[in-house]
């Protein structure tokens, strides 16, 4: 072998190498998948979008309103840990005497960062900057705000797979959970004369992956659909906590008892929403979601990182 | 008219490109995941949702004390990797597997397996 050929082979290796991803995109940590779940975010930059996200629920009007929700959500990672999502919003509601009001919500941005990952003890922890861009929705009928909505929020993930092998099929739950503060641009509304409260923003998820008791656990032969569900229970919640001079600080949200299908390409999701109380809602209402994963659909473009999206192949080892 | 034949254009498309590609799963293992048998294998054969990268996969069996008990390479076709074990004695053995799949996404995981009584 001619040495311009050993070092053209060498050349390729280490451009192989240097152009092999790491591409722990869509939520891996360790041997743990965390979906994307349906109202709250998984801990982790990613490649993926949500198209659509279909919610139907009652209002908590009296009489109640039937509201329908249509979302869509584009992730994108522009480092390997930073990550840029774009969400929109349309709403439609009928009063129960049939008239009807729809309109788009506010164009928001959500800014995160990768602070942690840690594969042994399949922990995953996130930045972000949620905002809401006042303005860019329907504010005529009353769907979007004229003001700008800015959440500071911490994601996390856990999955309970580094538990000792006596607690079985325990070790195939995961938590995932986010917190964060919202703050209105504006803390009066004049045109509704109310205070515009600062308010807590916060979500959970519990979640039992039939993948991982599969590959990890214990290999039951269960039907094959099977082994592609994590059933789940997602919480959402609203608390006032500062400028809400005159009303009450009730806590509202709902609580999504559900199941995710997890294919390689894409992700199914259907869950019920649970009103926590009479001021979330009234009655159970539905949300589903279609999840692309972009980073396995398009790997060498549209799943790559906007820049350093090379990093170099992570050493095998244990 | 011209909608439709974009929809479905670009339906096509998205289903020609994510034929092939994704990160590989562990399908299934023999022996199978968590199982326990009363004859000691020869061999952990490992069966994927994806093709793998042999040059970037990888694949070891130990024992309880955590001592190695595969042997030789790793051979890797396609999907399927598997690696040697030496005579293996009654006790738990864990096998732990990082793969790369074609299309440059890393996995992993660890399961255990038992042999005898």
């Amino acid at each position: 072998m001619s040495r311009h050929l050993l070092h053209t082979l060498a050349l390729a290796g280490l451009t192989s190498a240097i152009f092999t991803s790491d591409a722990f995109a869509h939520c891996f940590v360790g041997a743990r998948f965390l979906p994307a779940t349906l109202i709250t975010d998984d801990p982790c930059v990613a490649d993926e979008m949500s198209l659509p996200t279909v919610a139907w629920s009652k209002t908590a009007d009296v009489p109640p309103a039937s509201q329908l929700n249509l979302g869509f959500d584009f992730s994108k990672r522009i480092t390997e840990n930073f990550g840029v999502t774009v969400s929109q919003g349309w709403s439609s509601i009928r009063q129960a005497d049939g008239t009807l009001s729809q309109g788009f919500g506010n164009f928001e941005t959500t800014f995160q960062y990768q602070i942690l990952k840690d594969r042994e003890h399949e922990l995953a922890i996130l930045s972000g900057l949620i905002v809401d861009w006042g303005h860019t929705g329907s504010t005529g009928s009353g769907f979007a705000t004229d003001f700008s909505l800015v959440t500071p929020t911490v994601y996390f993930g856990k999955g309970f797979g580094d538990l000792p092998s006596s607690f079985g099929g325990l070790r195939a739950f995961a938590v995932t959970g986010q917190v964060g503060y919202q703050i209105p641009t504006n803390s009066f509304d004049f045109t509704q004369n109310v205070f515009i409260p600062q308010q807590l923003v916060y979500g959970a998820s519990l979640q039992y992956s039939m993948p991982y008791l599969k590959s990890e656990i214990v290999d039951l032969g269960l039907p094959e659909f099977i082994n592609h569900l994590i059933p789940v229970v997602e919480a959402s919640l609203t608390t006032p906590v500062a400028n809400n001079f005159g009303n009450p600080y009730t806590t509202t949200g709902t609580v999504n008892p559900g199941v995710i299908w997890v294919g390689s390409y894409f992700q199914v999701g259907l869950e019920a929403m649970i009103p926590i109380n009479r001021q979330s809602g009234t009655g159970v209402g539905v949300i589903g979601q279609l999840h692309l994963y972009l980073d396995d659909m398009f790997p060498s473009t549209l799943g790559q990182p906007l820049f350093g999206g090379t990093s170099s192949t992570r050493k095998l080892t244990f | 008219m011209r909608i439709h034949t974009l929809a479905a254009t670009t339906l096509l498309t998205l289903t020609i490109s994510t034929t092939a590609w994704a990160h590989a799963f562990l399908d299934h293992a023999e022996p199978r995941v968590g199982s326990s048998t009363q004859t000691a294998p020869k061999e952990v054969v490992l069966f994927y949702s994806q093709n793998l990268e042999p040059a970037f996969s990888t694949i070891e069996v130990s024992d309880a004390n955590g001592a190695r008990v595969d042997q030789g390479k790793p051979k890797i076709s396609a999907s399927t990797m598997r690696i040697g074990v030496k005579p293996l004695p009654p006790g738990t053995y864990r096998v732990r597997w990082q793969v790369l799949s074609v299309d440059t996404h890393t996995t992993e995981g660890s399961f255990t397996f038992h042999v005898g009584p």
